[in-house]
């Protein structure tokens, strides 16, 4: 059975129910109260963790570290949720998390923070994150990360990970129209950006919780500061878009009468 | 699980006891100071499990002297908390009705018309009067005005920081552990289970977690607290019947509001005599601001939101948020009987701080600071009794923890205040009076009156509105209102000459909005229900329905075949239902017959 | 100067999608507003670039052979870095499309430039290019520029017209490239079944479901089947495509009544998809924004909301119905089965 070592990249992004508004600061812009906004892992990389934790559970041997780069504070705050879920060992970076960063400067973080895990075995790793971050959703610091590892066996939106008989990689990714590309992989080294994957959100099991957190309170003081940014880019402008529009309101009026409004609306091209 | 401190609720009073304990757990250098009796080499190991979602979560926006926090947090003006701000003025406003439709004593609006009538002489201006002087017992001078949800993050992290003690949030505490008369410790909720506590898919019973000392801070309305209350009782002469519930919005003031930060204004006299408000100016022109409905307040079709608006469009109020937009909402129950609503402090094994152990004052307001210095005092006879190697037993914790309280500035200010809300309970005029009584002669003198379960106040709907709507009218507007599944009191107030609330979307928007727009209400899958009505004939019987009115969230409908229904998506966790009911417990004549347990979710809002 | 490419994978009929034609028209015209010159960059087993012979092009490149067929990245990375070292190209735009986007941060990386996806406008100033690129799911559009080149971009549809003109024969300079050693196969695809209610994007009509439909009605009952009865029927009458707020799709872990046909492939919002269509359809859904940002893209918008207050008053929708969504759609259904 194969030992996987499953490295996650995953970073926080805010509350997804809060409102957010863009400002202007003094490095590019930002987000109104960021440092105030309850802070979750963001969405996509948590289902990567819960993927990464149930492919670590069927594979007995195989190990799982979440990467993570953001403010310590923050981090600090989604791993006492996080860390109820399932066991992982927390690699910390202290950084910005913010979408308005480069890709690419949090890919190079990421990958050197990746290439500095002791023992790391090519053969066995499989590098997990989301497809897209709820903040900058550019769906591109997986592919650099990769590129910087020298991995070329690269999947995106993948909703699906299997394990075949001869140890191969059977691999679904989201495709146009609700279908999914099915890949087989030869083995590892891969990258896969996940999308919701078919795993529940796990249960917040204190026990998981007490022993993740031996790891994660050291990683967390000696995350090592990350400076990233935007080198190169000028935001003309960030804005909310305004999508408002001239809602007209019918109140009052039978079903039998909306209905018939509706249906001529949605028959006339 | 085995640990050495267990402690229940993460709120300003936990928050005193971790960052007192967290200190002295480790030394500077990180070598261990209190060494973990039930894991010796290891330090002393604490854990904290917090309902909501995470820390900060749910809890107020206040005004405190701050005394307590400065103590143990010297620098406290200057640590960057967000939203944190020293009082810089304060203000008392009394609030003629302009609307018409308070329902104001004889005397008030006697007083009214003189105000109306020669109102240049007092000052009067936007239908208020600035009270002359703010009392010495209700001044903040030197205080601060803070966000509980902010303040709790950041001492949240600084406990988690220290590596001291783990608080986990999301983690509600379903019962106490209670073997031969002493807590044992506490069993979290079960999960993966359906709305009725039935084992579902991934279901995973609650985890027992065993301590020498089990810290209950869960609040006036917390589980755990309760359940000792029913185990242990209540000292004599002690009761928690009053209550209030705040509701308060985090507002974005416009650009030209001219109000500094630091700015608090309390207000009294409207929507009605018995409400009570707030506006406090946070930094960046952002404000806290919102009401108390007491339950002394006895309307059957009470209701704290749709009141708020209307005290929100006070022209005194209006004049500074005009143009300005909700960013956050809230609202929490407050335990107004003070020092007389203290439980049994301690037990083998347990220890009560903050709200629930009685700690707020009733006379200056305040409860913040009082609730912080409980942690504190309770931590510091903890570490005593932990280097003399002695256990967590009643005796013990009383010499180390309650014998320290009884000494201190809670004690000595909750006793001055202990009859001072007593007139309330005769009606506005006289409570006023009592508690001007109170403060000025330092508790000798009090307005006398009985407090009483709520549920043994709360009159008839026909009886309330007697005079005002006819008893037919009422009928019909309730058995429509029952038949949509919304509360009446929309209807009634109407009807009673309130107007109609000229939605805006900024900052006059619907309920469901509010929870949607401000307040972020979740209810994550997988756990029980955890408001349940015990004796669903007798609430088929109840005309009243308070539960209903009074629900901040509008979690609790009329549902099927007259019972009412509860809907967790929309629960605020504001534990209003617990003393919101008419009708009283046949077990228990000091309860009504609502059950308020632990439950998962709420507010997702840190800015309360 | 930037020069500018225009890339793209293509198929056994060499044939380029929707999507590709209208990124390609935004090449055009990108290139006009810079005075630059364009170049067309194809990949496959035998790309063949006849169609697009007229399109203006001032080069078109192609890297073929049967290793270059299958849409993984290994390959496709190589053949697309090949095409924009051949050409020398500053600006790479592509279409927005899982195998480009894929690819398309990668190939940036071994040019030793950056990538910008989801690209919904273009512009210049001066001689300098600009994108129009949405953040924070959908909830923040910016328009930025960047010093960086080879510049990489992928550009989601309804940008530009698609183009549109007579095939010729294009002068093709065949590219070579090396493939790696493929340690993936493409084994096939997985598609919905015909029946599987499903968010298609070819479908002219989103209809979204809130999680209304599994609450109390106004006559205080559940009525989920009946739900779930009308909204299939709907859906088959009508061929609309299916998505739905999260918050129902969440609502599968909770072991309560549910819409059994709802997946987290039809939701639409915060951490789901963000789909185009012509009209867009909610029912029994509050609107509120977090939920509603799916709905950026969707051309004509309407609501049937028992809330006279809720979110789609408020700007989102064109047309709020104050109603109850059962009681409408069982209408619905019906006029559409007479007019069939």
């Amino acid at each position: 059975m194969p030992e996987y070592q499953i490295v996650v990249c995953g970073s926080v992004v805010p509350d997804p129910l809060q409102t957010l508004e863009p400002v202007a600061g003094a490095t590019g812009p930002g987000l109104k109260n960021e440092m105030m906004l309850p802070a979750w892992l963001d969405p996509w990389a948590g289902h990567a963790l819960y993927e990464a934790a149930s492919l670590a559970a069927k594979n007995p041997g195989s190990k799982v570290w979440l990467v993570a780069l953001g403010p310590k504070a923050k981090l600090q705050q989604a791993m006492m949720t996080l860390a109820q879920k399932v066991p992982f060992e927390l690699i910390a970076l202290d950084g910005t998390a913010g979408g308005f960063t480069e890709a690419a400067e949090t890919a190079a973080v990421l990958a050197d923070a990746i290439q500095a895990i002791p023992g790391l075995d090519p053969s066995r790793l499989l590098v997990f994150g989301g497809w897209e971050s709820a903040s900058r959703g550019a769906g591109a610091t997986m592919q650099l990360v990769g590129e910087r590892l020298g991995i070329t066996d690269q999947f995106q939106g993948v909703d699906e990970i299997r394990t075949e008989p001869d140890g191969s990689l059977r691999i679904l990714e989201r495709i146009e129209g609700g279908s999914h590309q099915v890949s087989v992989c030869d083995a590892p080294p891969a990258v896969l950006g996940w999308a919701t994957g078919n795993l529940p959100e796990p249960r917040n099991n204190p026990q998981v919780g007490m022993a993740n957190m031996r790891m994660i309170m050291p990683a967390l003081q000696k995350a090592k500061p990350s400076p990233v940014g935007a080198e190169g880019v000028t935001f003309v402008s960030v804005s909310l878009p305004k999508q408002s529009r001239d809602t007209k309101i019918v109140k009052d009026l039978p079903p039998e009468q909306i209905a018939a409004e509706i249906v001529d609306w949605i028959t006339n091209k | 699980m085995d640990a050495d401190i267990v402690c229940v609720g993460f709120g300003p009073a936990s928050g005193g006891f971790l960052t007192t304990l967290s200190r002295a757990i480790l030394n500077p250098d990180g070598s261990t100071a209190l060494e973990s009796p039930s894991v010796p080499g290891l330090p002393l190991q604490v854990m904290c499990y917090e309902r909501a979602d995470d820390l900060g979560f749910g809890v107020s926006g206040v005004v405190t002297r701050a005394r307590g926090l400065k103590e143990s947090i010297p620098d406290l003006e200057s640590a960057g908390i967000p939203m944190a701000t020293p009082v810089t003025s304060e203000k008392i406003l009394y609030l003629l009705d302009p609307v018409g439709a308070s329902r104001r004593p004889f005397l008030m609006r006697m007083a009214d018309g003189v105000l109306r009538t020669v109102g240049g002489l007092f000052g009067v201006k936007d239908d208020a009067m600035e009270l002359p002087w703010t009392p010495d017992f209700l001044e903040k001078h030197g205080g601060m005005v803070l966000s509980m949800g902010q303040f709790n993050q950041w001492i949240g992290q600084q406990v988690m920081g220290s590596g001291a003690a783990q608080i986990w949030p999301g983690s509600p505490v379903e019962k106490v552990v209670i073997e031969d008369n002493a807590v044992a410790g506490v069993q979290l909720v079960d999960q993966g289970v359906t709305r009725d506590g039935k084992p579902a898919d991934g279901f995973m019973p609650g985890m027992e977690v065993r301590a020498g000392l089990t810290v209950v801070a869960d609040g006036p309305t917390g589980p755990i607290g309760q359940q000792l209350d029913k185990a242990f009782g209540i000292p004599e002469g002690h009761h928690t019947h009053d209550w209030a519930l705040g509701m308060k919005f985090v507002v974005d003031l416009p650009e030209s509001c001219t109000l500094e930060p630091g700015t608090v204004l309390h207000t009294l006299g409207f929507p009605e005599p018995e409400i009570f408000g707030f506006f406090y100016v946070h930094p960046d022109r952002v404000a806290s601001m919102g009401i108390f409905v007491p339950s002394w307040f006895d309307s059957p079709a009470r209701t704290a939101y749709r009141y708020l608006q209307h005290w929100m469009q006070h022209p005194a109020i209006w004049k500074h948020i005009q143009g300005g937009r909700l960013r956050s909402w809230g609202a929490k129950t407050l335990q107004e009987s003070g020092r007389r609503g203290e439980p049994r402090l301690v037990g083998n094994g347990f220890a009560r701080i903050g709200e629930g152990s009685g700690s707020t004052n009733v006379l200056t307001n305040s409860g913040v600071d009082e609730a912080w210095t409980t942690g504190v005092l309770l931590a510091e006879g903890v570490v005593e009794l932990l280097k003399q190697k002695k256990l967590f037993t009643s005796e013990n914790l009383e010499a180390a923890y309650v014998a320290r309280r009884r000494e201190s500035w809670v004690e000595k200010e909750g006793r001055i205040a202990e009859r001072a809300r007593d007139g309330f309970q005769r009606g506005i005029i006289p409570g006023m009076v009592g508690m001007m009584l109170s403060g000025l002669t330092k508790g000798w003198l009090a307005a006398p009156g009985k407090p009483m379960p709520p549920h043994r106040r709360v009159p008839h709907l026909e009886n309330y509105y007697e005079g005002r709507i006819p008893a037919h009218e009422v009928r019909k507007i309730v058995k429509e209102s029952d038949a949509k599944g919304i509360a009446s009191h929309a209807a009634l107030m109407e009807r009673a000459g309130w107007p109609k609330i000229p939605f805006d979307g900024e900052l006059l928007v619907s309920h469901q909005d509010a929870l949607l727009i401000g307040g972020k209400v979740q209810a994550p899958a997988g756990y029980a229900d955890h408001v349940e009505f015990l004796y669903p004939s007798d609430c088929a019987a109840c005309g009243t329905k308070i539960c209903v009115e009074m629900c901040s969230g509008q979690a609790i409908y009329p549902g099927e075949d007259g019972l009412p229904a509860f809907d967790r998506e929309k629960c605020v966790h504001c534990g209003a239902c617990l003393w919101n009911c008419a009708r009283e417990n046949p077990k228990d004549p000091e309860s009504g017959l609502i059950a308020f347990r632990a439950g998962a979710g709420g507010l997702h809002s840190a800015e309360n | 100067m930037d020069t500018l490419l225009f890339l793209a994978p293509t198929g056994a009929d060499h044939a380029l999608s929707k999507n590709a034609l209208e990124a390609l028209a935004a090449t055009k015209q990108l290139a006009e507003k810079l005075g630059a010159e364009f170049c067309i960059g194809l990949w496959g087993e035998s790309p063949n670039a006849d169609a697009l012979a007229n399109c203006g092009a001032a080069k078109f490149f192609t890297v073929n052979g049967a290793d270059f067929a299958q849409p993984r990245y290994a390959t496709d990375a190589c053949a697309a870095e090949a095409l924009c070292k051949a050409s020398g190209a500053t600006l790479i735009l592509g279409a927005s499309s899982p195998r480009w986007n894929r690819i398309s941060a990668g190939v940036a990386h071994r040019l030793g430039g950056r990538s910008d996806s989801h690209v919904t406008g273009l512009s210049a100033d001066n001689g300098v290019p600009a994108i129009a690129r949405w953040y924070y799911r959908q909830r923040m559009e910016a328009v930025l520029t960047r010093t960086q080149r080879p510049w990489v971009l992928a550009i989601e549809s309804g940008i530009a017209p698609a183009w549109e003109g007579a095939p010729g024969t294009a002068t093709v300079e065949a590219v070579p490239c090396i493939p790696p050693a493929a340690r993936t196969k493409v084994t096939g695809i997985e598609s919905p079944t015909a029946d599987q209610q499903t968010i298609r994007p070819d479908a002219d009509l989103l209809f979204v479901t809130g999680a209304g439909w599994t609450k109390k009605q106004p006559d205080g009952q559940v009525k989920t089947p009946e739900g779930e009865t009308l909204i299939l029927d709907f859906l088959r009458l009508s061929r609309a495509s299916l998505g739905s707020t999260k918050s129902l799709v969440d609502l599968h872990g909770e072991g309560q009544a549910t819409l059994t046909f709802l997946t987290h492939m039809n939701q639409v919002g915060q951490t789901g998809s963000t789909p185009r269509h012509a009209k867009g359809l909610s029912t029994c859904c509050h609107g509120e924004e977090p939920h509603t940002v799916g709905w950026r893209f969707v051309g004509e918008r309407r609501a049937i909301s028992l809330d006279a207050n809720c979110g789609w008053a408020r700007g989102k929708a064109d047309v709020l119905y104050v109603a109850d969504a059962f009681a409408v759609m069982a209408q619905v259904n019906a006029l559409l089965k007479d007019a069939q």
